[in-house]
């Protein structure tokens, strides 16, 4: 196969910017990389679900988190709609009822959305080669876990009436702790290793949907 | 018969690489022609197959030199969804093509894609399984059959829309000796009785030399050699160069020629060369 | 045999006979009646008729094994919110007091509505799970007229989770024939190792989404333009026929649920205060 330019040659502005005369569009590995996500997603967020359970679909180590937001930092929009589905199906074969399930979807879409805002928001560099990058997406990381874990547990289980008031701190801190901690096991690491890869692919997304 | 593609002075670079993966490559196929493509791996047989039905320019970034006509028209013209309704593609990695859970939904995909009624895939479904040897299997899922059965599914799913152009990339590459076998005698049988193109790039030289009435050699993203088999073998000394390995009996013949007790036309089929060598020991 | 979504179940199962609508339909449906009955007795009954089911769709009980330990931990889950960590509440009735924890007979009672409203509906999903092929769902989604694009990526999303649970075994099956083996580790290697599986199964599906990409387009399918306003024969759809009885099943549950809201809104039926249970564990404990 041809020489290819090395990754390191583009900067992160670049990485985000379209370029004069660039021409980018919605097209079928779009969606195939969304169903891509959804399948990857699926798997290895009913594995956290169903090793380190606390109950309802709450977590005390969700993998699933790493497919979430990665995915959305890469695929735009469409990882985040991949993101907020596929906690849905992963939760269900885990054991959570169907609505209480359905219900999860804010949280699971605010916690896919803000990483792939920050990082086109801030042009950070999925590459993480700064202590910049590193910092936001930590705490990108930290507040969509934190909107995750108070809607998730306070509207969603307590709405329902599986918690009391008083198990809602377990409940909140279990949430925000599986996911964070997941995150900071994962994301980096994924990044770190296959961005400059992922970055060169036409499913890669500049925008947030092409 | 009429040039249904016409490539002219045309060049691939694909983004963010340094070299073309084609280069200046002319060439005409006619209606009808079974053509083979071989060349190194990294020649550029699969970028040239890609540029054929429209995948390159469309699903790839790069820097296009040059045409690529098809019936005429520039791949690049023609809408989303229209070159595939007369051009069809199967690839070496029969697992990759299937998205589908039944063989059938499989086979069916693509006549709902091109918008067939209910009667008329039914009709189509039915030819093309007995074609391939499918009737049998269109309720299992595509991707618990052996590697043989899967290679019949995506050539079968792509047979039934019928296209007048079909395009194989590599397809036995991961078959056995018998299933790459099953898998050439549906493309002779498609040679037989409908009149496609067939255009077929391959390693193995054994099943596609029969059938192949054109060859084209690739090298280092260049067309080095392109001629009527018969007459493209004669150019042993050429194609050994570039790796690759003829039927044995070819090269038997070869060697023979080096070694001066034949002057005679090589033969590039097994019957060929045994009725040759019939000749030589008489 | 056919496989399911959660297993398999016998070619000659009934459920085959049923439309998957119907199914579909029974999941959205049924899984919102314990939203509506807090008399535990009524929702024991439900996961009654769910087994039952299950056990006339001859599906493999075995199945439910999977889900001991997930109502375990809900169950324990339950106790420790309502009844351990249930804090200091004058207004109920205290029952009993051990290790400065306060048990209060309206926790207890809280927790038994609870758990019992959460268990028909995992059984409820349980049963659309195992009794459903991957096809069905598909057909569901297609009747209720589901756009193709959601369907397509639903059912490339089931192929998808398949082929990644497969790349899985395949990295372990090389970790363990070059004498990898994690038995006996702390659970930080294990971590550790699991980071090393996603990297090449996320390398292996982006190199797919390619593949999966050309073979789409290869055979005509576009997201955008006139190629996508193609109106499809929806050939899936005439292997299935909706047949009298599947509209009488569908009757029964919807009757069923309005049936259940009547009652429950209009004569305060399945409520706490009616519960036989209830009110006999109630003079137990106090």
């Amino acid at each position: 196969m041809s020489e290819q330019t090395t990754a390191s040659e583009i900067t992160a502005d670049e990485i985000w910017e379209v370029q004069p005369g660039e021409r980018r569009s919605v097209g079928v590995i779009h969606i195939v990389i969304t169903a891509l996500l959804i399948g990857i997603g699926f798997v290895v967020g009913a594995f956290g679900s169903i090793s380190f359970p606390l109950g309802f679909g709450v977590n005390f180590f969700w993998t699933g988190i790493a497919v979430q937001q990665i995915g959305a930092v890469w695929f735009g929009g469409w990882g985040v709609l991949a993101g907020t589905i596929f906690p849905f199906f992963s939760n269900a074969i885990a054991g959570t009822p169907f609505y209480v399930s359905a219900a999860y979807i804010p949280a699971n879409l605010v916690q896919a959305f803000l990483p792939a805002w920050v990082f086109r928001r801030f042009k950070l560099d999925p590459r993480l080669k700064s202590g910049r990058d590193y910092g936001i997406l930590f705490l990108a990381m930290i507040v969509s876990s934190a909107f995750g874990a108070l809607w998730s547990p306070l509207v969603v289980l307590k709405g329902f009436g599986l918690l009391t008031t008083d198990s809602l701190p377990l409940f909140i801190w279990g949430w925000f702790g599986g996911n964070v901690v997941a995150g900071l096991v994962f994301n980096f690491v994924l990044l770190k290793a296959l961005s400059a890869v992922v970055i060169r692919t036409p499913a890669f997304v500049k925008r947030w949907w092409s | 018969m009429s040039v249904i593609i016409e490539i002219k002075d045309y060049s691939w670079q694909y983004m963010n690489t340094r070299q073309a993966a084609l280069n200046d490559i002319n060439v005409q196929v006619k209606e009808g022609m079974f053509v083979g493509i071989i060349g190194a791996n990294g020649s550029g047989k699969t970028t040239l197959a890609y540029s054929l039905n429209g995948l390159i320019p469309g699903q790839y970034n790069g820097i296009k030199h040059g045409e690529v006509l098809i019936y005429g028209k520039e791949v690049e013209e023609y809408k989303s969804g229209e070159l595939q309704k007369f051009t069809g593609m199967v690839f070496s990695d029969p697992e990759a093509q299937f998205t589908a859970m039944t063989v059938e939904d499989e086979l069916v995909f693509g006549l709902e894609n091109l918008g067939m009624s209910i009667p008329e895939i039914r009709e189509r479904l039915e030819w093309v399984t007995e074609l391939t040897g499918l009737e049998t299997m269109l309720l299992k899922p595509p991707y618990e059959l052996s590697g043989g059965q899967k290679q019949r599914v995506a050539l079968a799913a792509v047979l039934a829309m019928t296209p007048k152009l079909l395009i194989l990339d590599e397809p036995t590459t991961m078959l056995d000796p018998v299933s790459r076998r099953r898998v050439f005698e549906v493309l002779a049988k498609l040679k037989q009785e409908q009149n496609n193109t067939i255009i077929v790039i391959e390693h193995n030289l054994e099943n596609l030399i029969p059938l192949a009435d054109r060859m084209i050699l690739l090298s280092d993203s260049r067309l080095i050699l392109e001629d009527e088999t018969q007459q493209f073998f004669q150019n042993m000394e050429l194609i050994s160069q570039e790796g690759i390995y003829p039927p044995g009996a070819l090269q038997f013949f070869y060697e023979l020629k080096k070694a001066g007790k034949i002057s005679d036309t090589l033969p590039v089929t097994l019957p060929d060369a045994s009725k040759q060598l019939k000749q030589l020991f008489n | 045999m056919n496989k399911t979504l959660l297993g398999y179940v016998p070619t000659q199962s009934p459920i085959y006979a049923i439309h998957p609508f119907v199914k579909l339909f029974f999941l959205l449906i049924v899984s919102l009646f314990p939203m509506f009955v807090t008399a535990p007795e009524w929702n024991m009954l439900l996961m009654l008729v769910l087994i039952l089911l299950m056990w006339i769709s001859r599906v493999d009980m075995r199945t439910l094994k999977i889900y001991v330990p997930v109502a375990i931990s809900m169950g324990s889950i339950i106790i420790i919110s309502y009844i351990l960590m249930s804090g200091t509440h004058p207004e109920y009735q205290l029952i009993a007091r051990f290790a400065g924890i306060k048990v209060y007979w309206e926790r207890v009672r809280d927790a038994i509505v609870v758990y019992f409203r959460i268990l028909p509906m995992i059984f409820t999903m349980v049963f659309f799970l195992s009794t459903s092929r991957e096809r069905d769902v598909i057909v569901a989604m297609r009747t209720i007229r589901l756009p193709f694009v959601v369907t397509y990526v639903f059912a490339m999303a089931l192929r998808s989770a398949g082929m990644v649970l497969e790349d899985f075994q395949i990295v372990r099956q090389a970790e363990q024939a070059r004498g990898f083996d994690s038995t006996g580790k702390s659970l930080a290697y294990k971590i550790r190792k699991y980071v090393n599986y996603m990297i090449p199964l996320f390398a292996l599906s982006l190199r797919r989404s390619e593949e999966f990409t050309n073979a789409l387009v290869a055979r005509g399918y576009a997201f955008t333009g006139e190629a996508s306003r193609v109106k499809r024969a929806d050939y899936v759809l005439t292997h299935y026929s909706f047949k009298y009885f599947d509209a009488i099943f569908t009757a029964i549950i919807s009757i069923s649920f309005i049936a259940l809201l009547f009652m429950r809104y209009g004569y305060d039926y399945f409520a706490i205060d009616q519960s036989i249970l209830l009110n006999w564990l109630k003079n137990i404990l106090m």
